[in-house]
């Protein structure tokens, strides 16, 4: 029996079609779930009021208790809203870098209506103060939120970490030096 | 003279190991090339997703492992990976059917798990770097879920997940060397090393936490530049290559100039999110780093590869003066450039005074390296290969 040409090419159209289905499942998958996959709302799971002049803030922080380290969400909510308000947040205490000591109250990226850090970790433990500084309709008014306290980091030492993270450059090394023995590059000379 | 390879220098593979100027096979001359320029093009995409998701990051902020500048750095990876692994298998399956293996495609053959496998050395290099990935990838992810989605790039995984990378396009790098005898493996030099050199700087974060007197990334900057823009000229067989790759790069830094912004707003816009509040005018992180003068140190090593030919002298006698150059001048337009595009930074005398020290001692230990590096890639393959 001759084989027919429609059945000898079935094969390559039927990869062809699974090929071209995967790739609009994939594409529509990615186009339709982006916002979501973009970013997690932001969940308060402890807060702390601060009197600053007229204004009364709401801090709350996405992980609670703090370790050094990890990251978290802080939101700083004033009262009535940041509408028409502004002002800086100074933070004081050991994992502090001297370029984070001050900077601006800005609005959180994932929960636009109030002011907020996202995943900010501060690297050291111990000690921290958040003091604000806001002007709005009521005037001036500063306030410090005083005692935060940061435990240890989790999981296991840094340097166990670094150790295991630096296999790759440990290999690498390794490599160039095998091959460096195998070529003798000093024994050879070098035309250009 | 040509250096090759003295025999036995690297241990070979059996029969596929048989040195031969002869063209190969017209379909290995293809999966030579697919293979290389695929390798390639996954490292591109890494380069293209990092620099989007730093801006990103900088510019809109929100994170999860699924961004889809993060997807396109993992597929970057993944791209290289599995070309890596098909041209192991294709050689492998060309040792054990018993024909030949030109060399010019991956380098040198070597065993891999006695003997089980025999892998081109660029592409077991770039395997490697690959596979190293998707392993510090499960590392970071279990990263995250400890101290949450940190947004930096000198935590421990994220040190070694740019490592991998680096091995990736290192492995890209020696794969157009052992075929740089060929236009394409020619032209895939003049543009694997700038997307090296864009990328191994970012390794030295890794330093960022110490208290240095000079930005770490800064000196990897000029150590990379001078490093890896000697290897290229002096594998390339003309006058000018410092050049070309020294052009390449400053494309590469436009194009990134341009795309990061561009890729991260469209995205949030796409998402719904804002950028930032309060983001100061500082240019694109990952292109804003790229050594913006390099043509000139390129024009400096030009200088002095022309007088090693024309005095006769052997490749090795002036390298360090080349590094040393193409070091210091790196070193020092780093300050004049960020003076031309970041106003918000400021360099003060004492640090130029250091950078350039800097410079000339690691532009000196480059060149020196250098010289050495490219003999150790001239041995990959054989002056002649072709296919």
């Amino acid at each position: 029996m001759n084989p027919r040409p429609d059945k000898t090419h079935r094969p390559t159209t039927r990869l062809r079609q699974l090929l071209v289905t995967l790739a609009a499942i994939l594409t529509l998958g990615i186009i339709t779930a982006g916002p979501a996959l973009a970013f997690t709302p932001v969940d308060i799971v402890h807060a702390e009021q601060v009197k600053a002049g007229p204004y009364t803030l709401t801090v709350g922080f996405s992980v609670w208790p703090i370790r050094a380290m990890q990251s978290l969400d802080f939101t700083f909510a004033p009262d009535g809203g940041i509408a028409g308000k502004s002002g800086t947040l100074t933070m004081d205490g050991p994992g502090v870098k001297p370029d984070e000591h001050v900077r601006p109250l800005v609005r959180h990226p994932r929960k636009l209506e109030v002011w907020g850090l996202d995943v900010k970790s501060l690297n050291a433990p111990g000690t921290y103060t958040f003091t604000f500084a806001i002007d709005g309709p009521q005037g001036h008014g500063e306030g410090t939120l005083t005692g935060v306290q940061v435990l240890d980091q989790p999981g296991p030492p840094l340097g166990l970490s670094w150790a295991v993270s630096s296999l790759p450059f440990v290999g690498l090394v390794a490599f160039l030096v095998i091959a460096w023995r195998r070529t003798r590059p000093r024994q050879h000379t070098l035309t250009l | 003279m040509e250096f090759t390879a003295p025999s036995g220098a690297i241990r070979r593979a059996g029969p596929t190991s048989t040195t031969s100027n002869a063209a190969v096979h017209a379909d290995q001359g293809l999966a030579a090339r697919a293979g290389a320029w695929t390798v390639f093009l996954g490292t591109l995409i890494t380069t293209l997703g990092l620099s989007w998701d730093v801006q990103w990051h900088v510019e809109v902020g929100p994170d999860t492992f699924f961004t889809l500048s993060h997807l396109a750095l993992y597929s970057g990876s993944a791209i290289s990976g599995i070309a890596s692994l098909v041209m192991v298998l294709l050689a492998t399956s060309a040792q054990r059917a018993g024909r030949p293996w030109d060399r010019a495609i991956g380098g040198t053959p070597v065993r891999v798990f006695g003997g089980a496998f025999t892998a081109p050395l660029g592409y077991l290099i770039s395997g490697v770097g690959a596979a190293s990935f998707l392993l510090y990838g499960l590392l970071d992810l279990w990263w995250h879920s400890l101290y949450g989605f940190d947004a930096v790039l000198n935590s421990p995984p994220h040190v070694a997940l740019f490592l991998s990378i680096s091995i990736t396009m290192v492995g890209s790098v020696i794969v157009f060397a052992a075929a740089r005898n060929l236009r394409w493996g020619q032209a895939g030099l003049v543009v694997a090393v700038p997307i090296l050199m864009t990328f191994t700087p970012i390794v030295t974060n890794a330093f960022s936490a110490l208290p240095l007197p000079v930005d770490p990334v800064l000196l990897g900057t000029v150590f990379f530049s001078a490093l890896l823009l000697i290897i290229g000229a002096a594998l390339l067989p003309r006058p000018g290559g410092a050049i070309g790759i020294a052009v390449v790069l400053g494309a590469l830094q436009a194009f990134l100039w341009w795309f990061s912004p561009w890729a991260a707003h469209t995205y949030a816009a796409f998402v719904g999110l804002p950028l930032r509040d309060g983001l100061t005018p500082q240019p694109p992180q990952l292109p804003g780093g790229m050594p913006m003068f390099l043509i000139l140190a390129a024009i400096a090593v030009e200088l002095v590869f022309w007088q090693t030919r024309s005095r006769h002298l052997d490749g090795k006698t002036l390298m360090p003066v080349a590094g040393a150059a193409a070091g210091l001048i790196v070193a020092l337009t780093i300050p004049l450039q960020l003076a031309l595009t970041d106003p918000t930074s400021s360099t003060d005398p004492a640090t130029v005074a250091i950078l350039a020290g800097a410079g000339l001692v690691l532009g000196a230990l480059s060149g020196v390296l250098a010289g050495r590096f490219t003999i150790m890639l001239r041995a990959l393959a054989p002056a002649g290969a072709t296919s």
